[in-house]
């Protein structure tokens, strides 16, 4: 009988992404060793993390991991660490490739129409092409964001209330199979 | 003092803002564009938004975006740096609207200036001279013919949205006003959105003589002198330097005396410049006025030991002009070379991957630059990729500088202008600071193929 192979892959050094656990990690490590800036590149993976002080506070909290792209979030707490990874374009799962709802804008994403009504839509549900999947916020105005494919929704990758830039990943959808 | 500031802008002024407000202990925001993601001033910012894909008017002249990335990062302030939105009155009601300073003067102020035309009767009002031209836009032919009889030929048709170098058209006879007239309005439209245009007496040999303004939110204004500029291909300027070679003392302090009265009057605030025309004869005539920092103005930083950007900023934040700006010291000369990612002969863009960047320094040497080795200058925003600036005891000193400067400032993998700068400071006639506008073509240097 063959060997069964075994396809673990470890979720640490050997993938070209870093996962938010990681950067945990390293947001940790920074501040236990009271580092203010920690940049680490190999091959075309690149990570930067840069912590931002208040000029009279010492270390307090671990901070909280920031979005991938800058943007902070209205009053940051003193020691909040802002992360940049800039990452190849490499596909994160083999078997089935998703389709990214970036933001069009840059604003405040929600996930309902209003703090008291329901998410328009959640992971599982499935979307037409046109349909409202979120909203940002831009300058006072709601502006209705479309899925552009029809398909699964798989995840949401932001969470709600959070500034959004220009191109930002929102969701991940499964395409219908054409 | 403001709490956070955004730049609304790229590059090497973005960069310089950022330093400025580093100096000031004041967090920055940049703004970028898909294709300045690795940008230096999205570097150095404490933080950075995406604003857009490459295309700068779906970035960085896309006011909503601009300002959506000001509110989520909570900035109390944007400097508009040049270019851009810097001259958008728009923008700056927007600015107003949105209860964010902008770093600047007034929308009014902004859209007066804008308007050339307009301006040119309020200063003429305030009691600068102005270059001889028709009374505001000249609305048809006819208005046109009766205009050019009192002006007189050589006259220049220009469109009052224009302004730059943008929009203008030489008459040297009257069988060419009609023709040009109609030609001209039909390019601002085109061009500016506005069909507008005056006319002014067209100077043959004109020195391009600037001077730099600051004023207060308290009604007080200074000037800190004046830059030559009139080493320009095509209207863009390629050398600055400060002082004039042309100017004397007397004029200067005059010149200033009457610029700084007339701006008093019409209550001009923060970073300004006045431009003149110097006509053969000495005589000095106001042409426009940018409402904005200017590329060059570290010529005026390097001889006056002021910081304009830092002022600009302290200026905004509401202090008096004597604190913003603190102590002035005239001292020495200073050139500056706009080094642009160009043919140094054509002149057509060289976008690409810098390979090498080795910049000089040594005594008197300053570049103000946001390109690094192994970085790549986009093909969609303008094609600066460094400003080479030399101070020195005198204009000897400055220009000998300069010449070494050049020599030691190597740029491999786009074509630049270094080449022609470095035949410019070879030139006899430019050593002796002899020159006009029209004195890159006149010398040989540059061939003009009418384009």
């Amino acid at each position: 009988m063959a060997p069964k192979k075994k396809n673990k892959q470890s979720s640490s050094a050997g993938l070209p992404g870093l996962d938010i656990s990681e950067i945990e990690r390293l947001l940790a490590f920074m501040d236990k060793h009271h580092l203010e800036q920690f940049e680490f590149s190999r091959g075309d993976f690149r990570v930067a993390l840069k912590r931002g002080w208040d000029a009279g506070s010492s270390v307090s909290a671990p901070a909280r991991p920031a979005p991938s792209s800058g943007g902070s979030s209205g009053r940051a707490p003193a020691g909040e660490a802002q992360a940049t990874a800039s990452a190849p374009a490499a596909p994160a799962a083999p078997a089935e490739t998703h389709h990214i709802i970036k933001s069009p804008i840059v604003g405040t994403f929600f996930t309902s129409a209003s703090p008291d009504s329901a998410p328009f839509v959640k992971a599982g549900d499935h979307v037409k092409a046109g349909q409202v999947v979120c909203i940002v916020e831009a300058m006072k105005l709601m502006n209705e964001i479309e899925a552009d494919v029809a398909g699964t929704i798989v995840k949401a990758l932001v969470e709600n209330a959070q500034p959004v830039e220009y191109g930002q990943p929102l969701f991940s959808i499964k395409p219908d199979k054409k | 003092m403001f709490r956070k500031i955004l730049i609304a802008n790229r590059g090497e002024i973005a960069l310089r803002v950022i330093c400025a407000c580093k100096e000031l202990g004041i967090p920055t925001v940049a703004v970028y564009s898909e294709a300045d993601k690795n940008s230096l001033h999205v570097r150095f910012a404490d933080e950075a938004v995406c604003i857009g894909p490459p295309r700068s008017s779906e970035s960085y002249l896309n006011i909503p975006h601009v300002i959506s990335a000001a509110e989520i990062t909570n900035v109390d302030a944007i400097h508009p740096g040049y270019g851009f939105l810097s001259e958008n009155a728009n923008f700056a009601e927007v600015c107003v609207a949105s209860h964010i300073t902008l770093i600047g003067p007034s929308p009014d102020l902004i859209r007066l200036m804008g308007e050339k035309d307009r301006a040119r009767r309020e200063i003429s009002a305030a009691g600068l001279p102005v270059v001889p031209g028709s009374d505001g836009i000249v609305e048809d032919s006819s208005a046109a013919t009766k205009a050019a009889k009192r002006i007189g030929f050589p006259l220049i048709v220009k469109a009052s949205a224009g302004g730059g170098g943008r929009g203008m058209r030489v008459v040297r006879k009257q069988s060419e006003l009609i023709p040009a007239f109609e030609a001209a309005r039909n390019e601002a439209q085109q061009a500016f959105g506005s069909p507008d245009v005056y006319l002014e007496k067209f100077l043959e040999r004109p020195r391009h003589i600037e001077f730099q303004v600051l004023g207060d939110k308290h009604g007080k204004v200074i000037h800190l002198g004046e830059r030559e500029c009139s080493v320009q291909r095509r209207h863009q300027k390629l050398i600055e330097e400060s002082p004039s070679p042309a100017m004397d003392e007397k004029t200067r302090n005059e010149l200033g005396a009457r610029v700084v009265a007339a701006l008093t009057k019409i209550g001009y605030t923060n970073a300004g410049t006045v431009e003149f025309l110097r006509d053969e004869d000495g005589s000095m005539y106001f042409i426009e006025m940018n409402t904005r920092i200017q590329v060059e103005h570290p010529v005026t930083e390097m001889v006056s030991n002021v910081d304009l950007i830092k002022s600009q900023i302290r200026l905004a934040a509401g202090e008096h002009v004597e604190d913003a700006v603190g102590p002035i010291e005239f001292r020495g000369h200073s050139m500056e070379c706009r080094i642009n990612a160009e043919d140094p002969e054509t002149f057509v863009p060289s976008a690409g991957r810098i390979t090498t960047f080795n910049i000089p320094s040594g005594t008197g040497v300053r570049v103000d630059t946001a390109a690094y080795a192994d970085c790549v200058i986009p093909p969609y925003y303008d094609s600066l990729i460094a400003k080479l600036i030399t101070r020195g005891r005198d204009r000897a000193e400055a220009l000998a500088r300069m010449r070494r400067a050049l020599d030691m400032f190597i740029i491999e993998g786009v074509k630049t202008t270094i080449p022609l700068h470095r035949k410019i400071f070879a030139n006899a006639q430019f050593q002796a600071g002899n020159f006009d506008t029209h004195f890159l073509e006149a010398s040989g240097l540059i061939t003009t193929h009418g384009k």
